[in-house]
């Protein structure tokens, strides 16, 4: 079990006025967390739309990080929903 | 940061980002063309009136970013450019710079294709976002880009002026 808090940044921070929540994943790498987190949002946050977790990504403070990489050793990931700056 | 270019986030709370420090910046005695992108904030988007937009900013990826396409950019045009990004965050107004970009070079060719080239990269490989506020009081996060596959986008080079990225429709 890892547990990994969770950046929230554009549609996600409407999740909690924090900006991050914990969560409990089975599993080291991102793919278990987008997993988990497929199964979590729907129960927490059942009016949410978890349909934008299959376009968003993950990343740490440097780099945007694939599925089949493990996740950071401090826990800390940032969801990066579709960008649309400028 | 280097000598050649300069990156940025504008914090709305301190300050407005200012295009003369841009033109400043990419100008060289030796630079016959700078060009300079500005976007701003507009009144209606998708026939909605707009009265403002919030940019939300995963800074540190940001920047890191920055530096990153300032570098591809440079890589291709330089050695003789100098680039500038400068991103707003927090809420803006209509008529409120969100995004400059420049960039000075010899002759106005590669001045145009550089400043448009980063352009496209900051607008569509950014973790930025924009919540948009409507006059009704309604207020909707835009989605554009997602970034599940940014490893494999190319970095331009564009091609008769269209977006870097076809799945996002260019409304700028």
């Amino acid at each position: 079990m890892t547990q990994v808090t969770l950046q929230l940044f554009g549609a996600f921070s409407d999740l909690d006025p924090a900006r991050e929540i914990c969560v409990d994943v089975t599993g080291a790498q991102v793919a278990d967390l987008r997993a988990t987190l497929r199964r979590v949002l729907p129960e927490r946050w059942p009016a949410f739309r978890a349909g934008l977790l299959d376009y968003s990504a993950f990343a740490d403070s440097e780099r945007v990080l694939r599925d089949h990489e493990l996740l950071p050793a401090d826990g800390r990931v940032a969801i990066l929903p579709p960008v649309s700056g400028g | 940061m280097h000598a050649h270019a300069l990156w940025k986030v504008v914090d709305r709370n301190d300050a407005a980002i200012d295009p003369a420090e841009a033109i400043a910046f990419v100008s060289d005695p030796g630079f016959g063309g700078l060009d300079v992108f500005i976007g701003k904030v507009r009144d209606l988007n998708q026939g909605r009136a707009v009265q403002g937009i919030t940019y939300d900013l995963f800074e540190p990826l940001v920047v890191a970013g920055f530096e990153r396409m300032a570098a591809d950019v440079h890589a291709r045009f330089g050695p003789r450019v100098k680039l500038y990004i400068a991103h707003a965050k927090g809420r803006l107004a209509v008529g409120d710079v969100a995004v400059v970009v420049a960039a000075g070079t010899p002759h106005r060719g590669e001045a145009f294709a550089a400043c448009r080239e980063l352009i496209e990269v900051v607008k569509h490989h950014s973790p930025v976002w924009k919540q948009e506020h409507y006059a009704d009081g309604d207020s909707i996060w835009s989605e554009g880009c997602t970034l599940c596959h940014a490893d494999d986008l190319p970095t331009a080079p564009l091609q008769g002026g269209q977006a870097a990225d076809p799945r996002e429709p260019d409304r700028t």
